[in-house]
This record gives C-alpha cells, sequence and structure tokens, in this order.
C-alpha cells in the first residue's frame, strides 16, 4: 500500500491499476502510448537524481539482489518471471502463464518471445533454467551465494523448447509460483552468469533484460541508468509496457540524511530515500511527494525466547502482548503513514488474518497476568519472583533507523507495569555475531524481514527442515508442528487458508510473537514534478512509468 | 652526493621497508583479532533468511576457517608480489579499487595542502605587520583556533553557507570545481594551524638574528625583509612538519569526503572498516605507510640539499650547532 500526499497522486495510481488490467492485450501492441496514464500524459525524456544512503557492497546479481539499496538498480536493469504488486497479486511478466500439477511438485512455465538481455543474448527456456539453478545453489566455492528464500526443496528444471520451462520440485512447493517475482529473482544473461565471481561483481559487466542499462557506475559513488529504446516486455500490471519515460536515472550515494532531503528541497535532487519519519509531516506539507510503502512480510516484533525465563511462561509472555500500547508507538516515534500490526505477517500478505483483538492494549489484564505468574510489584515498582527482578534486555535491530526509538518507549511502557527494560544498541557486525534467535542472552529477537509467500512462514518458525525455530521451542510444541507440517503440505490456496489464520491466532494467542508495529523500511521524499512511480512487493519504487510533468 | 650521504639514504630506506611490513601484519592481526567479517555480516543480513549450516558452509567454502597464521601467510605471500588480493566485501580487485578512488584524494589533499600552506603564510606575515592595535595577537591565536574547530564542523558549515545557501555548488556533485576548494578549504585549516605555529615561532626567531636588524638598519621595508631574508630560513624546518601532516593530510581526508559525499580513500577506509573488510585495509595501511615514509624520506634527504648548514655525518643527518657556524676551515664532524 502506498500512502501518498497527493490526492491527485493516488486517484490516478487507482485508475491506472483498474485499467491495466483491461487494456494490456491494446498496451503491449503499441509500445510508447500509455492509455492510463493520459490523464497526467506522460512525456518522453528527463533525467532524475535519487539520493540513496548506500549502494551496498558487491555486486555479484545473487548477493546483492534483496539489497535495500542494490535492488533499487536491479529492478530496473532486470525483469521477472512474474510480477507481484503491493497487494501481493502475482502477474505476468515474463511468464505470460503457468501450469502445475495437483499437489504443487510441478510447474511449467510459458516465456514470452522475442525478450532478449542486453548482451544480445535471448531469454529463451535454457536462460531461465540457468537462472533458476544459480538462485537454488549459487557457486559458494566462489563467493555467489544462494537466494537465501528460494525453495530448498527445488530439484531441477528442464528447457522443453525455447519458450518452455519444466520445474521440478521434491515436496508441493505452492511458494514457487509467488518466488518468481521476489527481489531476489532477477533474470541475468547466461553468458553474465557464467563469468567468475570478480567480473559479476563488475556491474559493468552484467546484463539484464530491464528497461535500464548502466551507463556508468562507482563503488561507493554512483550508478547511472540509460533507458533502453528496443525494451517492449513490461508487466502488464503497471499499464505501460514500452521504452521507459526517462532518460536516465542516477543513483548518487549521499550518506547524510539531512543532506538527501535538503538536495530534493533546494532542487538539486528528485528522490531522496530514507528520510527520518520526523520530518515526514513538514515535507508534506511543504508540497513533496512522500511515500511509504509496506512490503510483503513480517510486522516489525519480536520472536520470543521460550528457553529463557520468565518467558518461558505463557502467562508472562501474553503480559507482554498486551501490555504493549501500540498507538502510542505510531504516535510518538513515527507518524500516521504507519499502520498497526493486526496480525504477525504484514496486513498486505495474501493470507493474513485480522488478530487485532490478540493485540489490544490492556494493562490491567497485563498487570493480572503478571500476578498471577507470581511476579509481586516491589516498593520501586520492579516487579519479583523468588527475589528474582522482571527483566527484559532488548537488542535494538541495526537494520532499522527507528528501532532504538521504538525500544525507549516501550521501556516506559512495561516500566509502568513493573518490569526493568534494557537496551543494547550494537552495530551490524556485532549484532550479527551477537543477537541471534534463541540466543542465551537474547530473550526477545528483533524482526525486520520480508519473504516471499505466507506458506513458508511456519517452516521459519519451527526447527524443520533447517528453519530458524524462532522461539526456540524446538519439538517441544506439537500443535504448532502439526500446523507446520499441514501448510507444508497444502497443494492448494483454498486448503491453506484457514490452516494459516489457525497458526496466526496461535503463535500471537502464546505470545510467541509480539508485534510492533507493521513496518516500512523503505521512505521516499519526492520532488512533487516527478510523477507516475510505481512501488511493487517489496516497496521498491519503480520509476519504468515515472516521468516529468511540466 | 658523498658516501655518507648514500650509506644514511640506503638506511633510511632499509627503515621505511620494515615500517611497512609491520604496519601490514599489525592490520592483518588486528582485525582479525575482532569479531566478524564482510561475508558473514552480509549472509546474517535477517533479509536473506541463511540457515547457520548453511552460513557455516558458504564461509569454510570462502577458506575463512583456516587458521589465522595460514590466512596471514596467504595475503602476506601475495602482497610481497604485488598481488593485493581481492576485496571480501566487493568481490573486485583491490588494486582496482584503490586506483578508482586515488585521484580524488590526491587532488584534494593536494588542494588542501595548498590552502593550507597559503593559509599559514598569510597568518605568519599577519603576526608581524599586522599592527598591535588591529588584532596582531588575535592572528597569533588563529592556529590553537583553527586546530581546536574539528574539520567536519567546518565542512558542514561551509556546504550549507556556500552550498545551500549561495548555490556555489551541487553537493551532488561534489567532484566540481567549487566543492573541491570548499573540502580542500575544509580539509586545509586544521593543517595550516600547524604549519602556521612553526613558522610563526621561525619568523620571531630569525627576526631577532643579527642579520635581520643589519638589513633593517640599512632602511629594508618590512615586505621586502620578510620575503628577502626572513622566509626562507624560517621555512625550513616547516618542510618537516608539511612531511608530518601527510598523514593528517590523509586521515582528515577520511572525515572531509564523508562530509561532502566524495569516493576517495577515504570513504573507502570507511566502508572497509564498518564491514571489517581486511585486504582492502591492509592495502591502504600499507599504502599510507608508504606514502609516509616516502615523504619523510624525501624530506630528510632534501633537507642537506636545502640547507647547506646541513650535513650528513656517519648516516645521521644533522643541523650543526652555533659552534659548527662559528667555527672558521673545512667541515669537520662535531660529536654531539
Amino acid at each position: 500500500m502506498t500512502k501518498r500526499s497527493s490526492l491527485f497522486a493516488l486517484s490516478r495510481r487507482r485508475l491506472l491499476l483498474s485499467a491495466a488490467v483491461a487494456t494490456a492485450l491494446v498496451v503491449a501492441n503499441t509500445p510508447g502510448f500509455n492509455p492510463a496514464l493520459a490523464a497526467d500524459s506522460p512525456r518522453d525524456g528527463g533525467d532524475i537524481t535519487f539520493l540513496i544512503d548506500s549502494l551496498g557492497d558487491t555486486w555479484i546479481p545473487n548477493n546483492s539482489a534483496i539489497s535495500s539499496f542494490q535492488g533499487h538498480i536491479w529492478g530496473h536493469v532486470t525483469d521477472k518471471l512474474l510480477y507481484v504488486d503491493a497487494e501481493g497479486k502475482v502477474s505476468p511478466w515474463l511468464v505470460e502463464r503457468f501450469e502445475q500439477n495437483d499437489n504443487a511438485t510441478e510447474f511449467t512455465l510459458h516465456l514470452k518471445n522475442g525478450v532478449t538481455f542486453s548482451d544480445g543474448e535471448p531469454l529463451d527456456a535454457a536462460a531461465v533454467v540457468a537462472n533458476l539453478d544459480i538462485w537454488y545453489a549459487g557457486r559458494k566455492n566462489e563467493g555467489i551465494n544462494p537466494i537465501g528464500l528460494f525453495p530448498k526443496t527445488y530439484d531441477r528444471a528442464e528447457a522443453v523448447d525455447a519458450a518452455t520451462v519444466k520445474v521440478f520440485f521434491k515436496k508441493p512447493t505452492l511458494g514457487f509460483i509467488p518466488t518468481l517475482g521476489y527481489h531476489g529473482s532477477i533474470l541475468i544473461s547466461p553468458k553474465s552468469i557464467a563469468q567468475p565471481a570478480s567480473e559479476q561483481a563488475d556491474l559493468s559487466k552484467t546484463a539484464g533484460s530491464g528497461p535500464y542499462v548502466v551507463e556508468s557506475w562507482k563503488e561507493g559513488d554512483h550508478v547511472t541508468l540509460v533507458k533502453r529504446k528496443d525494451y517492449n516486455w513490461g508487466p502488464a500490471a503497471v499499464g505501460h509496457t514500452g521504452p521507459a519515460f526517462l532518460d536516465s536515472i542516477t543513483y548518487k550515494l549521499v550518506s547524510e540524511p539531512s543532506l538527501r532531503v535538503a538536495s530534493v528541497q533546494s532542487g538539486q535532487a528528485d528522490v531522496a530515500y530514507n528520510a527520518s519519519p520526523q520530518e515526514l509531516k513538514s515535507l508534506k506539507e511543504e508540497g513533496y511527494t512522500i511515500a511509504t510503502p509496506r512490503y510483503l512480510g513480517f510486522v516489525n516484533g519480536w520472536a520470543v525466547n521460550t528457553k529463557i525465563a520468565p518467558y518461558d511462561d505463557v502467562k508472562v509472555r501474553q503480559a507482554l502482548q498486551a501490555g504493549i500500547n501500540r498507538q502510542e508507538i505510531i504516535d510518538t516515534v513515527y507518524t500516521p503513514d504507519w499502520k498497526l500490526p493486526t496480525s504477525f505477517i504484514q496486513s498486505n500478505v495474501p493470507g493474513a488474518t485480522d488478530q487485532s483483538a490478540l493485540l489490544a492494549y490492556d494493562p490491567d489484564k497485563a498487570e493480572k497476568l503478571l500476578e498471577e505468574a507470581g511476579w509481586v510489584k516491589g516498593a520501586d515498582g520492579v516487579r519479583a519472583k523468588d527475589g528474582k527482578p522482571l527483566t527484559l534486555t532488548l537488542h535494538s535491530n541495526p537494520y532499522l533507523a527507528t528501532s532504538k526509538s521504538v525500544d525507549e518507549l516501550i521501556a516506559q511502557q512495561l516500566g509502568k507495569l513493573g518490569w526493568k527494560v534494557s537496551i543494547r544498541a550494537y552495530d551490524v557486525v556485532t549484532y550479527g555475531e551477537k543477537v541471534k534467535y534463541g540466543g542465551p542472552a537474547i530473550p526477545t529477537y528483533e524482526v525486520t524481514r520480508s519473504f516471499i509467500d505466507a506458506g513458508t512462514v511456519a517452516g521459519i518458525l519451527t526447527n524443520a527442515n533447517n528453519g530458524e525455530n524462532w522461539f526456540a521451542l524446538d519439538d517441544r510444541d506439537s500443535k504448532l508442528n502439526d500446523l507446520r507440517d499441514k501448510i507444508a503440505g497444502a497443494g492448494t490456496f483454498d486448503e491453506r487458508s484457514p490452516l494459516l489464520n489457525d497458526l496466526q491466532q496461535y503463535v500471537l494467542d502464546q505470545g510467541y510473537f509480539i508485534p510492533r508495529t507493521q513496518i516500512v523500511q523503505r521512505i521516499y521524499v519526492q520532488s512533487p514534478t516527478l510523477k507516475g512511480e510505481v512501488y511493487n512487493g517489496v516497496a521498491y519504487a519503480s520509476y519504468y512509468t515515472a516521468f516529468i510533468a511540466d | 652526493m658523498n658516501n655518507a650521504y648514500l650509506t644514511y639514504a640506503a638506511k633510511r630506506l632499509g627503515q621505511a621497508v620494515v615500517v611497512i611490513l609491520l604496519a601490514y601484519v599489525f592490520t592483518f592481526v588486528v582485525v582479525s583479532i575482532l569479531p566478524g567479517d564482510p561475508i558473514t555480516s552480509v549472509l546474517r543480513n535477517p533479509q536473506n533468511g541463511f540457515s547457520e549450516e548453511e552460513i557455516a558452509e558458504i564461509i569454510a567454502a570462502q577458506g575463512l576457517d583456516k587458521p589465522i597464521i595460514v590466512q596471514l601467510w596467504h595475503s602476506l605471500s601475495g602482497f610481497l608480489v604485488g598481488d593485493l588480493g581481492m576485496s571480501m566485501r566487493s568481490n573486485r580487485p583491490v588494486s582496482t579499487l584503490i586506483a578508482e578512488v586515488l585521484p580524488s584524494t590526491l587532488i584534494l589533499a593536494s588542494v588542501g595542502l595548498a590552502v593550507a600552506m597559503i593559509l599559514a603564510m598569510l597568518v605568519a606575515y599577519g603576526t608581524r605587520f599586522v599592527p598591535k592595535r588591529y588584532g596582531q595577537g588575535l592572528l597569533r591565536g588563529f592556529p590553537s583556533l583553527f586546530l581546536s574547530v574539528p574539520n567536519f564542523v567546518i565542512g558542514l558549515v561551509l556546504i550549507h553557507l556556500f552550498g545551500f545557501q549561495l548555490g556555489l555548488f551541487r553537493v551532488i556533485n561534489p567532484d566540481s570545481f567549487w566543492a573541491t576548494l570548499f573540502a580542500a578549504i575544509a580539509l586545509g585549516i586544521p593543517i595550516s594551524a600547524q604549519i602556521a605555529e612553526v613558522l610563526i615561532a621561525n619568523l620571531d626567531k630569525e627576526a631577532e638574528q643579527e642579520y635581520a636588524t643589519v638589513a633593517r638598519s640599512r632602511g629594508l621595508g618590512q615586505a621586502r625583509l620578510f620575503a628577502r631574508h626572513l622566509l626562507k630560513p624560517a621555512s625550513l624546518p616547516v618542510v618537516t612538519v608539511i612531511a608530518l601532516t601527510i598523514g593528517e593530510l590523509l586521515g582528515g581526508s577520511l572525515i572531509t569526503e564523508t562530509v561532502f559525499g566524495r569516493t576517495g580513500i577515504g570513504s573507502l577506509v570507511q566502508r572497509s572498516v564498518s564491514t571489517q573488510d581486511l585486504p582492502v585495509l591492509q592495502a591502504i595501511v600499507s599504502l599510507g605507510a608508504v606514502v609516509f615514509v616516502l615523504v619523510n624520506l624525501i624530506a630528510d634527504l632534501l633537507y642537506p640539499l636545502l640547507d647547506p648548514r646541513v650535513k650528513i655525518l656517519g648516516g645521521q643527518k644533522r643541523r650543526p650547532t652555533t659552534a659548527d657556524e662559528t667555527s672558521i676551515g673545512p667541515s669537520k664532524a662535531v660529536t654531539p
């Protein structure tokens, strides 16, 4: 979901989306003409500058495709087999249609004809097989990682003919289709894939099939993209399939947040990425377009370690669930652009159900639960049991800039109920070393994670099949394991949906996962003259459809 | 060029090589004992969703699980034959990374040094020739002031004043003429302070010398006295100070580059430190050591050529004492 300051832009986007389906066929045959955008009359030409806080590390496609920073560039340089919009709706892109068998172990993909990579190679069945193989396996000894969230159940893929690919899985894998629209699944020319890691790390040597190609880049400085004039295979869902309108997009690294915003305000740049939430209200009033799209994934919240006392006690976990005033977090740290959580997955994920009742702020209930669990308030206001104080150590997530502010607010809220909360903030490297799910000194792990398909969630929460065992339950909760197995084995969405609902209700009721707010990890501040951009299911802005209005 | 000079030069060169090797090994040990490395920190990004087993497998495939001494030997043997290795963070050759950013830093450092020298000269001139009632004392306070204001503060003030208010340069185009000049000013101001202090002290000393009094008594004007007589002898020690400020220039460029958004050695160091990219850090520390040692070597080797009073005695450089200057006859070794 995208929130913007301009009502006009919002209505135009709605028009664009609804018109997209109806006009997809017409548009496909008339590149450059776009009736859906006619109201704003997109104009060819123009160059924009996007100020970004980092350009990430390596450019090896597999290792960088899901980066919050490099993902922006990959989104313009490469295409995907399917398109996933901000509501999680999957639609055709380079795969025109697909079939799957009854138990979701075999899929047949039918590819669009005439698509080429920018190095001249055809994007045919053989190219798709090469991509599927490297997403699944990587080349670990060379330093090319697999795509972390690609289904581990992948067996093999075969090119039936030039435009047909057959994909086999060892177990039912409903998540495969949404995976193809995920940010990790970018299509790279087989020639580029065959290059050694050191060549793949040079962005200019990697060819994609996207609407833009890399003109120049300098590590830690900038990437300049120019449009590909023969591009003619955009996703119908965005209402435009011909070449892009803007001539060039320059992603320029400016690490200081205030300089990024000030540069847009002074007209020196068009988009500033990751402004601080506190600035958004005044920027909106000044007329800038503010976008806070949500990705498909988990909400921001805690996975509770059930091995550490007192969080092994369901009553203490439930007290934690009821003792957090989530509305106050939005009012204090964020702006109304942020949303209350309704489950432990974002509300725009297909399959998410509304569990708000379990997340209501009820301090009386929390205090009552703590009393029942034997935690008695002492003279200093801190609760204790058997001489031990009720403590909670929070480790602020370094991947989310506002994490520490939220922690501080929650510490105050829980403090009133008798908790003694301490907060630790580590840098990314130390955090990665010390803070892990279920770690011996980690009562709560703060989650920020997008995912492709709600069906993969249950596997992550438990320890089955390399699962991440988020709550350190191991095999102790048979009900959770049962739900996990049923969800993994479901062959259809109809069969899976009620199971997913049960899972959400159970995990929240048990206090295994404590949601804080729905997550907005990407904030865009945009010049009012730039219009027509589209946000996809992982909240990246695409300027493929964007143009400069006079 | 006599034998003593050559021996002296050879000895200094040998010391330089040892310093560079020690810097290399020291960096390796320090970074290695810190927890974490760029590959694991990328793998541990929660978005990736790798399990502990997968992370361990990838780490082993990269040879990062080998003992530190084996890794050190591997990288040192490469370094000795001129192979700087591959960056663990970006997977590109370290030499390419450095070659990409070096020109920007060289430009910034040389313009910064020029700014520092001009500024120091102006301040030093001012302390002699601005009348007391017009703030000579104030000028003498300038070096301490320059030293005490951090250069990122100077940088941010310059950016807001000249970049955003006056629009002289665009923040997003930091390699333009004006942006480079203002970055160099931010970098040069603290460095000018050190040069100015030495220059002022030496001017004061030289002005009290008899030859200055004689020159003045012959009716020489202030400006001519400064330019013709005082400046040259007073600036000799400045050569040493300038050589020492090379370290500051490299260190200061780290902050200045970050503030001004320039992509140079400084920003490469910053990215490499934050991700513990060992091969890049080792190469840059060694490069820094090479530059520092080389510049000081050049300064030391130049000294005897600039100042005829400096002699090389038994492989030691020294400026003769007053006793030598007053002694008449061929130069002779003097025991210290």
